[in-house]
């Protein structure tokens, strides 16, 4: 039984279309991710469920009540914005009070509920800071605990880590997934940024200009893209157009063939490797670049560049430009895609 | 060395050339009689005592200040809420409004004031020589300062998101603009209420040409006083420039 139930959502400003066709259900206590490049419409589709931008046609149900047309008070939907939107002339303490002031809650249980939802997110002793004195991390959850105090039946999250540095973001984003978990929060997660939602979602929902063009588990996404803009959209994968496949792999498609850099291994000649995959493919190491802990080598086959993966175990292994391989690839991890 | 000199000097003969005028006329003011020689004679408060009891010039006073905190009031409660729609309703109309709160400023006050007279010394809105012609005609030489302060104190924040954010946690939009954008605006507003006042206060022009000595402003007022003595108008100008100055150092106050 779904919790939320999005049907048939439609959008335009003017002649633009920002999005169309959307479907979907979410169940209770799911994190869901809208994952989609810049300007595809992700914040206008979380605003509409928020009830702060109208749509054109749809409906919208939660837990069975139709709230197509509600006023935003009325949703019982939190929101956390990209700029924070923290009032400004408010303590961090008064910002997140200000919601259970407003449903006229007595004093004493406001105060708790504040004191509680502070600890939760690890504000202790910033109660009386105002948010131009809170760095941004600090900012941020202040939004988190002001959206969470009042208790709403899902919480919407438009980019809420894309103003903050990378260790930061890392730590919240556990913090986020956390809280999310502990209090079983329906919750609908905005982001571009691929990693973010394959390390945090239960369910990733790709848009591309105004469509929901692939759902799935985080490793059904990224090890299955439906279309080529997934493919190309969730990482680095290996893009071959149907001539491309058939010169190297001597495959039959019609679409592009996607195959991810780490399911191809590489041996260098006299190294021994299982038959059970394919026919080794020759090539020529044409350049490397350090990820870290992945090396990602540029490979030339056959006139073909692809990129190819490989863990980073010791630093002697490192194969120079120039070099002969052969290349090993499993057939089982390409993905035809339209 | 030379340089600093040369600074310094070019700074001290501004300084003297803005402050001597006003203590000359400060220690005419406080002089019975100055007469032949350089420092005048007796210093004493009489001018001032005269000023002050002077139930003209109190009278005027009082109108000067009715009417242009009357501007203000009316300002205020049409100009904050006008601002506040501008940004969060239509923001492409900011720029037609930076336009159209020029236009008083474009008008010498002298042609205003004749095609004011014009059109409201006969007709259904008679209001020449009243009041209310001040006010209708301060308001607009109020609204640039107020629009720009209010405008530009309204940019620096996020008026969407916080109007956005607000409504989510359940408050309405009037409620959301009192609680959540009203005190953001609370310094700007200050700080322009002030420098209008101070310069509606100063205005003689308009309170000459349109009310004139049926409604005898402070400025109209010290100007119908410009034949007594000279020490008496002295304790006048010094009167309105403390205030003004007061004015002054509230407005730098509020705008920290
Ligand atoms: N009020 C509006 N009027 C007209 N067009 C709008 C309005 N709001 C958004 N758009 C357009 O809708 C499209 C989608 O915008 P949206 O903010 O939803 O994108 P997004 O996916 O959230 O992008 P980003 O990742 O950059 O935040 C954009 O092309 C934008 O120009
Ligand atoms: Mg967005």
């Amino acid at each position: 039984m779904s919790y939320v139930e999005a049907s048939g959502l439609a959008k335009k400003y003017g002649n633009a279309t920002i999005f169309q066709d959307i479907h979907f259900s979410l169940r209770k206590g799911e994190f869901v991710t809208l994952l989609g490049p810049s300007g595809c419409g992700k914040s206008t589709l979380l605003r509409s469920l928020a009830g702060l931008t109208d749509i054109d046609a749809g409906c919208i149900r939660v837990d069975g009540e139709d709230i197509t047309r509600a006023a935003p008070q009325k949703r019982g939907i939190g929101m956390v914005f990209q700029s924070y939107a923290l009032f400004p002339n408010m303590s961090v303490e008064q910002n997140i009070a200000f919601g259970l002031k407003l449903q006229k809650l007595p004093g004493s249980e406001i105060a708790r509920k504040v004191a509680d939802v502070i600890r939760l997110v690890a504000l202790s002793g910033k109660e009386q800071h105002y948010p131009h004195e809170l760095s941004g991390g600090q900012r941020q959850r202040v939004a988190l605990a002001r959206a969470l105090v009042v208790e709403p039946r899902i919480l919407l999250l438009d980019e809420p880590l894309s103003a903050l540095d990378a260790r930061i973001r890392k730590s919240l984003r556990e913090q986020i997934r956390d809280i999310q978990q502990r209090l079983g929060l329906t919750t609908v997660f905005v982001t571009h940024d691929q990693e973010e939602a394959l390390t945090m979602s239960d369910r990733i929902f790709v848009m591309d200009q105004g469509r929901i063009v692939q759902e799935g588990s985080a490793e059904m996404i990224y090890t299955r893209p439906a279309t080529e803009f997934v493919a190309r959209f969730m990482g680095s994968y290996n893009l071959l157009t149907p001539t491309e496949a058939s010169r190297l792999l001597q495959l039959e498609t019609r679409g592009h063939l996607a195959i991810r850099p780490e399911a191809i291994q590489i041996f260098t000649p006299g190294q021994a490797y299982p038959a059970h995959l394919s026919a080794p493919l020759p090539a020529t190491i044409r350049q490397h670049q350090l990820l870290g802990n992945v090396i990602r080598y540029q490979v030339q086959a056959h006139g073909i560049t692809l990129q190819v993966d490989q863990l980073n175990r010791r630093a002697e292994d490192l194969l120079a430009a120039g070099t002969e391989v052969n290349l090993m690839i499993d057939q089982q991890q390409m993905r035809e895609v339209h | 060395m030379r340089a600093e000199l040369y600074h310094r000097s070019v700074v001290a003969v501004l300084i003297l050339l803005l402050t001597v005028p006003v203590l000359a006329t400060l220690l005419y003011s406080l002089s019975e009689h100055w007469g032949a020689t350089i420092l005048p004679d007796d210093l004493s408060l009489s001018w001032y005592l005269q000023l002050w009891q002077d139930s003209a010039f109190l009278a005027a006073f009082g109108r000067s200040l009715a009417v242009c905190l009357g501007t203000l009031l009316l300002a205020t409660l049409i100009i904050v809420p006008a601002v506040f729609v501008v940004f969060y309703r239509f923001p492409g109309l900011d720029k037609l409004m930076n336009a159209l709160i020029l236009i008083p400023f474009a008008v010498p006050p002298v042609v205003t004031s004749v095609g004011l007279l014009n059109i409201y010394a006969d007709g259904p809105l008679n209001i020449t020589g009243t009041p209310w012609i001040l006010v209708g005609c301060y308001f607009t030489i109020a609204l640039p300062f107020m629009y720009r302060s209010l405008a530009n104190s309204l940019a620096s924040i996020n008026v969407r998101d916080l109007m956005d954010a607000a409504h989510l946690l359940g408050a309405s939009t009037p409620v959301a603009f009192l609680r959540v954008i009203l005190p953001n605006l609370r310094k700007g507003l200050m700080a322009s209420l002030f420098l209008a006042f101070s310069f509606l206060l100063g205005d003689f022009v308009f309170a000459n040409l349109l009310a004139g000595s049926h409604y005898e402003t402070l400025q109209v007022y010290l100007y119908n006083m410009r034949q007594t003595s000279g020490h008496f108008t002295s304790a006048i100008v010094m009167s309105y420039f403390l205030f003004t100055l007061f004015l002054t150092w509230l407005t730098a106050r509020f705008s920290k």
